[in-house]
């Protein structure tokens, strides 16, 4: 990972500050009272932190001042400042991931320039915000010595469809820790983290690599600990269908990147654990009526019929057969099994590390496949409530880490015969 | 008269079987030195194509980004490729000696011509290999496109798009070997504006209707989409 040399202007906002303890960085687009309602969360805090919060500088309103918002602080409690900071612009439309990546940096840069013990990052909107989630996020990294603190949001059965499908089963079957959302958005970094991974990369720097990506395996490979905090059920954005396949491509591209680097390690791991749980889960309540999965099932037709060239050069012909005979099926048997699934994430994964083909083309064209599984997935829980939801999510964990060993083998010796 | 016909004739059949004679030496060097050559090709392309396929050279090849080698090789293969790339560079070495063994200045007018031609052929050769990466890469990245925006036609595009590169860089490649450019021209021109023109009047008159009725269509869909689809990927 690198991090950014922070501009002329930028130090001169932060010298302001001089030191912190924590840094908050907050992405999301919060208003002004939500903005206050944070500093007062983090305020609570034990142990008087200084704790500078950035904050993209178009987004803060000029009456609020960093006088003004220090000046209300108690002596017993955390000192926060409130510091314009121009570098947080998450929402490029084309390339949010790339955006996002560039946030979390200068997040990083900025911690370190003010000798940080951990920081934060707040880049989500919750449904219904407890007042103090954020404490809670930064909490376990002042005063429990943890490493790594990562969300475990309150789930709707069909939202964060990316993370429930491939993110988070594939990070659990390689790194063997049970972590919901590893890669956040929302999470609390240790300065000891961020230094061993700058440790780890300053020789090789990579432009453009996601860091939230980098996270987890470098916790998990360091032996560093991590924990998850149960908040509530995240807003997610409406799906943009004309750069879905982008954003796939570039939220996958640095996962896949990850397990090229960090191969030795995930080789290692066996059996997969739970990660320490700061509360108790939060349940949402699940509206229970039919889906329309017709146009997932009819990418999925059409990437069949138009892209099996492509898809030839990356899966083995025992699963094109397998696809071939899915996309025969009607909408109401249509079933994409957990394990044909399993050996196409890492028939990718591994398509990916060897460059079969251009990388960008590869990772697109597994949209009409990711599709297929989206679809057959909304099938099982179109009436289903949260048990069967965690029930479902279990099952296809499991599929991954039952199917570990076919990765292990075929990212070894690629070349060997795989009918 | 019929004395002085046949010495004319004796005479003129001595020079003949003369010069034959003398070139017998010559042209019995240049088949030796073809099946030499050819004898030292076939050794040579075997010794290549061994190594090169203990080196898993045609997996290293796609691996190193260059995939689209093997759909201009002999049997998918870049090794075969190779290995006959040498074998041709070593029996026509021997041709050439072979025809400096019969008459040294056509081997050097032959060399003459062949080199003042090389760069052309270079340069065409350059031309064709790019065009192919690109409309591979183009017709790739339209066909992945197409097929996530459930477009029907995703492969006519596709394929289309290949064509145009393909044609392209044929024109473009018959021009630098100077085969016939006027003809290749006029055939590029007619052939390149004919299909943009044909485009133009599909899309501005006969599929008005069709476009419209699409674009309304995606519209609408991607408005129903926004308001009833239930899934949130990222």
């Amino acid at each position: 990972m690198q991090v950014e040399p922070i501009p002329q202007e930028v130090q001169e906002k932060i010298e302001v500050v001089e030191s912190a303890d924590l840094v908050v960085g907050v992405l999301a687009e919060l208003n002004q009272e939500s903005l206050v309602i944070l500093c007062d969360a983090l305020r609570t805090l034990s142990g008087s932190p200084r704790i500078a919060v950035l904050r993209d500088d178009h987004a803060v309103d000029p009456s609020v001042d960093i006088a003004r918002t220090n000046s209300e602080t108690a002596q017993n409690h955390a000192t926060t400042f409130l510091v314009p900071w121009p570098l947080l612009r998450p929402d490029t439309p084309d390339t949010p991931m790339l955006s996002m990546s560039a946030a979390y940096q200068s997040v990083f840069a900025a911690s370190e320039k003010l000798g940080a013990r951990a920081c934060c990052v707040i880049a989500s909107k919750l449904e219904t915000p407890e007042p103090d989630w954020v404490r809670q996020l930064a909490q376990p990294l002042l005063e429990d010595d943890v490493d790594l603190v990562v969300p475990r949001y309150a789930r709707h059965k069909f939202e964060g469809l990316l993370n429930s499908s491939i993110i988070a089963p594939l990070m659990r079957c390689l790194y063997g820790r049970r972590i919901h959302n590893p890669l956040g958005p929302d999470l609390g970094v240790s300065r000891r983290l961020f230094e061993k991974m700058i440790g780890n990369d300053r020789s090789a720097r990579m432009v453009g690599e996601h860091p939230i990506a980098s996270l987890v395996p470098a916790a998990v490979c360091e032996n560093l600990q991590i924990c998850e905090v149960c908040v509530g059920a995240r807003i997610y954005p409406p799906t943009d269908w004309m750069n879905f396949s982008s954003l796939l491509s570039q939220i996958l591209s640095p996962i896949f990147a990850d397990m090229e680097r960090n191969a030795a390690c995930w080789q290692r791991m066996r059996a997969s654990l739970p990660v320490p749980a700061i509360c108790d889960p939060v349940r949402v309540s699940e509206d229970a009526g039919t889906v329309d999965i017709s146009r997932m099932v009819e990418s999925f037709r059409l990437g069949n019929r138009d892209l099996e060239e492509i898809w030839g050069l990356v899966l083995p012909p025992s699963t094109l057969v397998e696809l071939r005979k899915l996309s025969r099926l009607s909408l109401e048997q249509f079933r994409m099994p957990d394990e044909l699934w399993v050996r196409i994430v890492f028939d990718f994964a591994l398509a990916h590390r060897l460059r079969t083909i251009n990388r960008d083309h590869l990772l697109k064209s597994m949209t009409p496949l990711y599709l297929a599984w989206v679809a057959s997935y909304a099938h099982d829980l179109e009436t289903g409530g949260a048990t069967a939801l965690e029930q479902r999510l279990e099952r296809l964990s499991l599929a991954y880490e039952s199917g570990k060993p076919y990765l292990v083998s075929r990212w070894r010796w690629p070349d060997r015969f795989n009918p | 008269m019929w004395s002085q016909v046949k010495q004319e004739l004796a005479q003129s059949t001595a020079r003949f079987l003369a010069r034959f004679i003398g070139l017998l030496p010559g042209i019995a060097a240049l088949i030796v030195a073809l099946l030499a050559s050819i004898l030292l090709a076939w050794i040579l392309a075997t010794i290549v194509r061994r190594l090169l396929t203990s080196m898993h050279f045609d997996q290293r090849l796609a691996r190193w980004g260059f995939p689209s080698l093997a759909e201009w090789s002999p049997l998918q293969s870049p090794t075969l490729l190779v290995a006959q790339g040498i074998a041709t560079l070593v029996v026509v070495a021997g041709i050439l000696i072979g025809v400096a063994a019969v008459a040294p200045e056509w081997t050097s007018l032959l060399v003459q011509s062949v080199f003042a031609y090389v760069p052309n052929v270079v340069g065409a050769v350059l031309v064709l290999v790019f065009g192919s990466i690109v409309a591979r890469f183009l017709s790739r990245s339209v066909l992945i496109g197409a097929v996530n925006l459930n477009l029907r036609y995703a492969r006519l595009l596709s394929v289309g798009v290949r064509w145009l590169v393909v044609v392209l860089a044929v024109a473009m490649a018959l021009e630098h070997l100077r085969i016939a450019p006027g003809i290749v021209d006029l055939a590029f021109g007619i052939l390149f504006g004919g299909i943009v023109f044909a485009m133009a009047l599909a899309v501005g008159l006969g599929s008005k209707d069709l476009v419209t009725k699409s674009l309304e269509r995606d519209a609408q869909k991607a408005s129903d989409e926004h308001v009833q689809e239930p899934f949130r990927h990222v």
